[in-house]
């Protein structure tokens, strides 16, 4: 990637560097995928909009950084109960209501939101490019022959930390359980007396929460803008789509699949044609695996 | 003729207006609020051949539309007749719309839409990094040569123009809701596999109607692209306008003839007002008027997901059974 260009061939090695930085940009996109493929799994729906609570993310972090001087790896702590409320309120306003509705229904309510949010944005705060650069952007650390930034590095490891919490809460606990239970068949949960809605408002929230602090972790690192949304988001369906319907662990290394793509891509070819290798890989995945990789065969035809 | 629906006879009430219009006035405010209902009605008629008749909800129609722009602009601005661009953009339609159609034949619901997106999104990509080619992201005046060959027309001509291109939109609907096409590709949306247990190609229906969808919403964009003058790749493959084509659609009524025409008179018209309204704050217009339009799309789905000829239709079923 840059950082390779930037240093040329004598200081680094390649190969190595090339692999750094698919496992650093991987571990990001996990962090934005596991939100959206949670909601996919457990709700059945493509929340269309989940690019843009990324977006609102990236300008808590900005505003808490220029107004009040916060470090984003604080604002994280508030970031995280916030966009869990955000969550919450969105549901109870928006998602509750088309939850049973048909598929197009779904779709264009949270197309519908996602305008609305970009437009909010760029009403309230323009369409300028916001960048921000906490003193650990600059800081450049060097390990066998690669060369990367701590901000890089820090949203990597507490981005995997996340989405490993997450995996783990699904998995082991009690609310987990009650979780994904629902996911596999509604109508079977709730005559276990498991209230649904519950389930549907708590999965909707900690989608949303996972993706604000991905945006308020990716801050220090790409410009916020009211249509950044969509750059991360298309990358995020490739990876759910990749990694296989509400699949947390293929998610993640749906990432890496991803990360890699663009790495080489970039590499290879240019930074400016490297959206159209994760593109082409995302079609080629939905005509010929649409149930991801590992997915069972099929499940896209269901009512997903 | 009294057995004409109502549905129609608004239809033509609509269209005999708009080709009224310009033997009444000359005001070029006027006539622009037409051509563009009449415009944006045709290439939301063409989204609703895939979307609304044959349930082939796309979120990715910029690209025809951008394919079409694209077409028409570069033979303009080459000094080549505007009109080849235009059976090109068409031919280039077919076959991305004959390519998409096939590739995601299997997809459904919002997998097919995240499909369709993606490859709008490559054609974007392409459109603004491709110099050489089509300028990249700086986009492509086109230039006005006046004459009916060169497509560069007056106000008025330009009024009969797109009304025979949303004429033809209309028509293309109309045959679908008569015709033994429309009633297959009726039972390939409502449930595709009773419908292919009858016996219906259904696959080659889908196709064909994603085809003809391409085509006509093509057909639209070179003429967008003639009468507006400039051609901006991130504009013309964006999500935004993939979502107002269907957006006119499903204001009106998905899967009817008149519903494409009726949003549109409804969305035209809100995007004029509001642009009056807020001229004085520039930079704030175009999102004002996109977060109106985003809580619009999001209401109507929720409470009226039939649109307004579903709500117009439920009113006259309460009415007679009140009668009768």
């Amino acid at each position: 990637m840059d950082p390779a260009r930037r240093l040329g061939p004598a200081q680094i090695d390649v190969v190595a560097q090339l692999a750094v930085s698919t496992v650093l940009l991987g571990g990001i996109y996990a962090l934005i995928a596991v939100g959206l493929t949670l909601i996919f799994g457990i709700m059945r729906v493509v929340n269309f909009a989940h690019g843009e609570f990324l977006m609102l993310g990236m300008y808590l972090a900005f505003f808490a950084f220029t107004l009040r001087g916060l470090d984003p790896y604080f604002v994280l702590l508030i970031a995280i109960p916030i966009f869990f409320g955000v969550g919450l309120l969105t549901y109870a306003l928006v998602m509750r209501g088309v939850i049973h509705a048909s598929h197009n229904v779904q779709i264009f309510t949270t197309v519908g939101l996602s305008t609305v949010l970009q437009n909010v944005a760029l009403v309230l705060w323009t369409g300028d490019f916001r960048v921000i650069r906490p003193w650990h952007s600059s800081v450049v650390l060097r390990i066998f022959g690669t060369a990367f930034n701590l901000s890089q590095v820090v949203a990597f490891a507490v981005a995997v930390a996340l989405t490993v919490a997450l995996i783990a809460f699904m998995k082991w606990t009690h609310t987990g359980r009650v979780m994904r239970a629902t996911a596999q068949d509604r109508d079977a949960a709730t005559l276990m007396g498991i209230d649904t809605d519950r389930v549907y408002r708590l999965t909707f929230a900690i989608g949303i929460a996972c993706v604000g602090a991905a945006g308020v972790l990716v801050a220090p690192l790409y410009a916020a803008y009211p249509q950044v949304g969509l750059q991360f988001v298309t990358l995020a369906y490739v990876v759910v789509v990749l990694g296989g319907l509400g699949d947390m662990a293929g998610a993640m290394l749906g990432s890496l699949i991803v990360a890699a793509v663009e790495v080489a891509g970039s590499y290879i070819f240019g930074a400016a044609w490297k959206e159209v290798f994760y593109f082409l890989l995302f079609i080629g995945v939905l005509v010929f695996r649409p149930a991801g990789i590992f997915g069972q065969r099929g499940a896209e035809t269901l009512g997903a | 003729m009294s057995r004409l629906p109502l549905d129609r006879w608004v239809a033509i009430v609509l269209f005999a207006a708009a080709g009224l219009t310009p033997l009444v006035v000359r005001d070029v405010f006027i006539l622009d609020s037409v051509i563009l209902i009449l415009l944006w009605g045709a290439l939301s008629a063409a989204w609703n051949v895939a979307g609304g008749y044959a349930g082939q909800v796309s979120l990715g129609h910029a690209a025809f539309f951008g394919i079409g722009t694209y077409a028409a602009a570069l033979m303009s601005a080459r000094g080549q007749n505007p009109w080849l661009g235009l059976a090109i953009g068409i031919g280039l339609s077919v076959g991305a719309g004959a390519m998409i159609g096939y590739l995601s034949n299997r997809l459904k619901g919002p997998y097919f839409a995240l499909s369709t997106i993606a490859f709008a999104e490559v054609l974007k990509i392409v459109a603004s990094r491709w110099r050489g080619f089509t300028a990249g992201s700086e986009g492509v005046p086109v230039p006005f040569r006046p004459g009916f060959a060169t497509l560069g027309l007056g106000h008025v001509a330009w009024v009969y123009l797109i009304l025979a291109a949303a004429l033809l939109a209309y028509g293309l609907q109309v045959y679908l809701e008569r015709s033994r096409v429309g009633y297959q590709l009726a039972g390939v949306r409502e449930d595709e596999d009773a419908a292919e247990a009858l016996g219906i190609a259904t696959r080659r229906r889908k196709v064909q109607a994603i085809v003809a969808s391409a085509a006509l919403t093509s057909l639209g964009g070179s003429l967008w692209a003639q009468y507006v003058g400039f051609v901006d790749p991130s504009h013309v493959f964006s999500i935004d306008l993939s979502v107002r084509f269907a957006l006119n659609s499903i204001i009106g009524g998905m899967g009817t003839a008149l519903g494409p025409f009726l949003g549109s008179v409804l969305i035209t018209t809100l995007e004029t007002y509001l642009r009056a309204t807020f001229s004085g704050a520039k930079a704030g217009f175009t999102g004002i008027y996109l977060i109106i339009y985003g809580v619009v799309l999001i209401l109507i789905v929720r409470f009226a997901p039939e649109g307004v000829t579903g709500i117009a239709a439920r009113w006259r079923t309460r009415r007679d059974r009140a009668h009768a």
